[in-house]
């Protein structure tokens, strides 16, 4: 299939997933559900931005909620202290963060494994213990309080619950689109050969250090959104949204739903909000259920979601095919030949 | 071949099981109704789990006994409250989430905040946005309802206050300092909102009534920070005559046992504001003698039968000290029951009307009366001492009690300084 | 920001003394839980996040046995053996299943870890902190030297837990059980090849890290207030040790340790408000410069 061709499929598919998000509302007329799903725009698009990096560029973040923070944080002083449109401050934002994301990307898409992780994750830290130091200006461990001024633009009215409930459905859906685009684009393949075989990469002429910050900077910005729909949701920001636990719940997220499945991340970030908040309702002892769940899916499926039925599914095609016609199989995943193109 | 099937069985019922959790979420979203007969809801936001689990068990016990002796004596015309508590974690994101899950799913008539005080702003934007009748318990941040910015009127604060506290520290602490002669003092509190509120409160009002005190000195542990030596040796490189802290909980117990094994107790006057809680009292294997605290909970102070018996109470029902949380909440708690009883109604609108500028009866207040103050929804009147530490109970056996004529006017000027009004 | 302070104690033998040992005071308690963190990654390539939960534990075991016998020297040993049980429990029963997943699956299992010990501690112990309380024979005044102050227990504190050091690099460096150790840790079918079970090797591991770990929380025990979620701090420290000495490395891990208590006490007088921040300073710096850290071999 051209990228063309499946632009435009993935575009159809995403009017429709939005035009059924409108709708749901009427279906479930609680505000509970709405705030459900302005939560997990944020984490969705979280999460499948850190996927970019863990799934399709083997690069292991821990440090991705420097980006949920930093997008958080810079969005709401914004909006709190300049008279600017949100869009305005938006896009200022995503600016900043791609900045940041360049920075702290050439320091450290160099290093390998581990110590990526580690460096991403002292990168993310710095930015926790600034917020909590320049208390002036952040909070401090209060957070910023006070809410964010939403002044309308283009007909949007994000004071507006239901408002807000289409701003960010149609963000998560533009984001995903954006980031399945990437990811489907010859550039997505280049990353995942780079992730296969990094050794390679170099003699079929590929600057592997670019192409990696390129997909750091990416993963940056859309994190970026997902802390700017979040500080929308909460009116303001938490030191927590820089924390490392912040990345620990995205981590998850990815695990839980499934790494190597483009929507697995969302899928996980559903299940692991439903998680928490059924959890917390149902039982005061929390850590022990949902600890418990964890260890069932880490132990019992080993893999997300998404994956383990993906892995099920090629199994079976696989056993009929292979009874047909032993050829076909193989074309199936073979990465390195696409990054050509 | 067998041990294949087993696993293909233990992932359905997995699967199965988050598709009844997803389905459990889903019908919890259900439309709001409040018919007659059903229960009056309450819920309450608190910490349930980690480092500030404390916190819940001793808020929801405090407001629970209250709530149950509300319906014991037959409720709102038969409708009992029916009080749901949940766990925050301790992340104030998390506490916005579930104070708006219980007005937009649950369809709570009353929301009860005992959580932090980062929380208690999360919460507080809440209660302007949705309406519903908000009571922090725990919270003692001042600008929760000093700042009219930030004040709602359907919000209300059973909790002690920062500049109350303060006032009555440093009034407390310059007299000390007169008889004593002390000095040069420093401060080791705990670096987040609190802690620096508190230090630079009572400094400013220990200088207020002795004007000689000087601080030679600041050192800021971490909130929850396991050890202290570094601050301690550098309490002891400084050697001031005293040192004020707000350590609370663990932390000061901690704070206290390493402070003993540098012998700083002997040598420098220690002002700790929180140590006169059960929790801190009970807790500390070797509490050392002579140091001055503010009353949080003392079953002798008030020196009142009311309190002596609720403490006794208390103990006898839950098999445990009361503390400082029990009774702020069991206040909020029993400030809403009244306020329903008064107005015969669970109207938000009614109930804050009621409850501004209402008085109770209580044993926890001076002269056995508390008062939600009308002009900014927030707790006064309450007894408020510091006394010096023996090693035994009673404890503080002699607090003195601050007169809260000079506090309100001292917050009054406080307020105009801040631009409140 | 205060480096006025700093220099005037950086001159003052009383204050470098009283200031190094407080600094080797963190630094050595938060090496027995590094030292495990280090040696379980060297070996296994597993990044227990749970290790602050074994500390946790030990501290809880102690406190209990404390409670029962009354002897702080029991109370000890029944954190640390306690702990370390709990380590081959650990590695054998969750662990070992997901060796062959990547990285972050084992995190997963860590961090679910996490999450139930601290409940169950809380269902244990109770929801309120606990205060262990000073063994008499340690209620002393601290004793002067040079115009430093030191107490007797920290003095205690330090001996015993360069004792324990010392017992570990011979173990790791000299012994046969070492030897093995550090094969497995670089090419582990090579170790099984030669017949030695990996599985007892990699349980064993996790049995020392315990064991490290649970010693800590005993022996620390009577200046902590014990809480559910009190590993946290300790388990992030830990990992900054970990890279800045070099993941694997024992040596390492108590050099970075030691490092680390300097930077908190002599950074406590210089700039109070950023200690925190100077640790992943420190940690960033060494990443960039040298990613395998001071003491970490090159070549991964």
């Amino acid at each position: 299939m051209s990228a063309r061709s499946s632009l435009l499929r993935d575009s159809l598919i995403a009017i429709a997933a939005f035009l059924v998000l409108a709708a749901l509302p009427y279906i479930f007329p609680s505000k509970g559900f709405t705030d459900f799903v302005v939560r997990l725009a944020a984490f969705g698009i979280f999460a499948t931005s850190l996927n970019l990096l863990v799934g399709y560029s083997g690069m292991e973040s821990f440090g991705h909620g420097l980006y949920f923070g930093l997008g958080c944080y810079t969005f709401a002083l914004i909006m709190q202290n300049f008279a600017v449109s949100i869009p305005v401050a938006f896009l200022l934002t995503i600016f900043l963060s791609i900045l940041v994301a360049v920075v702290v990307g050439s320091i450290c898409v160099n290093l390998s494994e581990i110590y990526f992780a580690f460096l991403t994750l002292a990168f993310q830290m710095l930015l926790h213990s600034l917020i909590i130091a320049w208390t002036p200006i952040t909070g401090g461990d209060q957070g910023l309080t006070g809410g964010i001024p939403r002044p309308p633009f283009l007909g949007i009215r994000l004071d507006n619950y239901y408002h807000l409930y289409l701003f960010s459905s149609g963000l998560l859906v533009v984001c995903l689109l954006a980031m399945h685009h990437i990811v489907q684009s010859p550039f997505g393949y280049t990353l995942r050969m780079i992730r296969d075989n990094v050794s390679r990469a170099p003699f079929l002429g590929i600057n592997v250090f670019r192409v990696r910050l390129m997909a750091y900077v990416i993963a940056g910005a859309f994190g970026a959104v997902g802390g700017i729909v979040m500080s929308l949701f909460v009116s303001g920001a938490f030191p927590d949204f820089a924390y490392w636990t912040i990345s620990g719940e995205a981590i998850f997220m990815i695990m839980l739903g499934g790494l190597t499945v483009f929507l697995g991340p969302l899928v996980g970030a559903v299940m692991l909000l439903l998680l928490n908040d059924v959890v917390t309702k149902l039982t005061s002892h929390y850590g022990i259920v949902l600890g418990g769940i964890i260890l069932l899916f880490a132990l019992g499926l080993r893999k997300g979601v998404l994956d383990f039925v993906a892995d099920m599914w090629r199994d079976r095609r696989q056993a009929t095919l292979s009874a047909e016609n032993r050829s076909e199989v193989a074309a199936s995943a073979k990465p390195a030949v696409a990054a050509g193109e | 071949m067998t041990s294949r099937n087993r696993h293909a069985v233990g992932r359905r019922s997995v699967l199965k099981g988050a598709g009844a959790a997803a389905a459990t979420a889903i019908a919890g979203f259900p439309f709001i109704s409040r018919a007659q007969n059903k229960p009056i809801k309450a819920g309450m936001v608190t910490i349930g789990s980690g480092r500030g689990a404390m916190v819940g068990s001793a808020s929801s016990k405090g407001a629970s006994w209250e709530i149950e002796k509300f319906n014991a004596a037959g409720g709102l015309n038969g409708r009992p409250i029916e009080l749901i508590v949940r766990d925050s974690k301790g992340k104030p994101e998390e506490s916005a989430r579930i104070a708006r899950e219980f007005v937009n799913s649950d369809g709570v008539d009353i929301l009860f905040d005992a959580d932090s005080s980062a929380a208690a702003f999360a919460i507080q934007e809440v209660a302007k946005e949705t309406g519903v009748l908000t009571v922090h318990m725990n919270s003692e941040t001042s600008s929760l309802t000093a700042d009219p910015k930030i004040r709602s009127w359907n919000a209300f604060r059973s909790a002690r206050q920062g500049i109350h506290d303060s006032i009555a520290g440093g009034s407390y602490a310059a007299e000390v300092s007169k008889t004593k002669g002390l000095k040069t003092w420093m401060g080791c509190s705990p670096d987040y909102a609190y802690g620096r509120d508190s230090n630079k409160l009572f400094f400013e009002y220990l200088k207020h009534f002795h004007k000689d005190a000087e601080v030679i000195g600041e050192s800021w542990p971490k909130l929850f920070q396991p050890d202290y030596t570094e601050q301690l040796t550098k309490i002891l490189q400084t050697k001031p005559q005293a040192v004020y802290t707000c350590l609370w909980g663990g932390d000061l117990t901690a704070f206290i046992d390493q402070s003993n094994i540098y012998n700083l107790f002997a040598q420098i006057q220690v002002f700790a504001i929180n140590i006169a809680d059960y929790s801190i009292l009970t807790a500390v294997k070797n509490l050392p003698k002579g140091i001055h605290s503010g009353s949080r909970y003392l079953s002798t102070f008030p020196a009142t039968k009311e309190n002596a018996d609720w403490a006794a109470e208390y103990r006898k029902k839950f098999n445990e000290h009361p503390v400082n949380w029990s009774w702020e909440n069991a206040s909020g708690a029993k400030f809403v029951t009244e306020a329903i009883k008064k107005t015969n109604s669970v109207d938000p609108k009614k109930l804050a009307e009621a409850m501004s500028g209402m008085t109770i009866d209580s044993p926890f207040g001076v002269g056995g009366k508390l008062t939600l103050r009308a002009e900014d929804n927030t707790l006064v009147n309450y007894a408020t001492g510091w006394g010096e530490t023996i090693q035994k109970d009673p404890y503080v056996p002699d607090v003195k009690a601050v007169d809260w004529k000079v506090i309100l006017e001292l917050e009054h000027e406080w307020k105009k300084a801040n631009k409140y009004i | 920001m205060d480096l006025s302070a700093l220099g005037s104690c950086l001159i003052s033998p009383s204050c470098v003394i009283t200031q190094s040992t407080s600094g080797l005071i963190i630094g050595l308690l938060l090496f027995l839980v590094a030292a495990g963190v280090s040696l379980i990654f060297g070996v296994l390539k597993v990044v227990n996040f749970a290790h602050g939960a074994f500390y946790m534990l030990g501290a809880y075991f102690a406190y209990s046995a404390y409670q029962l016998s009354g002897s702080y020297l029991i109370a000890v040993l029944a954190g640390g053996i306690g702990v370390a049980i709990f380590g081959v429990l650990f590695e054998r029963l969750l662990i070992s299943r997901v060796y062959g997943s990547p990285v972050l699956m084992q995190i997963l299992v860590c961090y679910a870890m996490i999450l139930i010990l601290d409940d169950v501690v809380k269902i244990i112990w109770g929801a309120d902190f606990l205060s262990f309380g000073m063994p008499p024979a340690f209620q002393q005044l601290p004793i002067l030297f040079a115009g430093g102050v030191v107490p007797v227990f920290y003095l205690f504190l330090i001996v015993i837990t360069l004792i324990i050091a010392a017992l570990l690099g011979l173990l790791i460096t000299k012994t046969r059980y070492g030897k093995i150790v550090r094969a497995a840790a670089v090419n582990p079918s090579m170790v099984s090849a030669l017949g030695i079970n990996t599985g007892v090797v990699y349980a064993s591991v996790f049995m020392l890290g315990g064991l490290l770990a649970g010693l800590a929380g005993g022996l620390a025990a009577p200046v902590r207030s014990l809480t559910a979620g009190m590993g946290t701090s300790i388990i992030i420290e830990s990992f900054i040790v970990t890279v800045i000495g070099g993941m694997g490395s024992v040596a390492g891990a108590l050099v970075g340790s030691i490092l680390i208590g300097l930077v908190r006490s002599f950074g406590s007088i210089g700039f109070p408000l950023f200690t925190e921040g100077l640790m992943f300073v420190m940690m960033a710096v060494v990443l960039v410069l040298k990613p395998s850290g001071l003491f970490g071999k090159e070549g991964r």
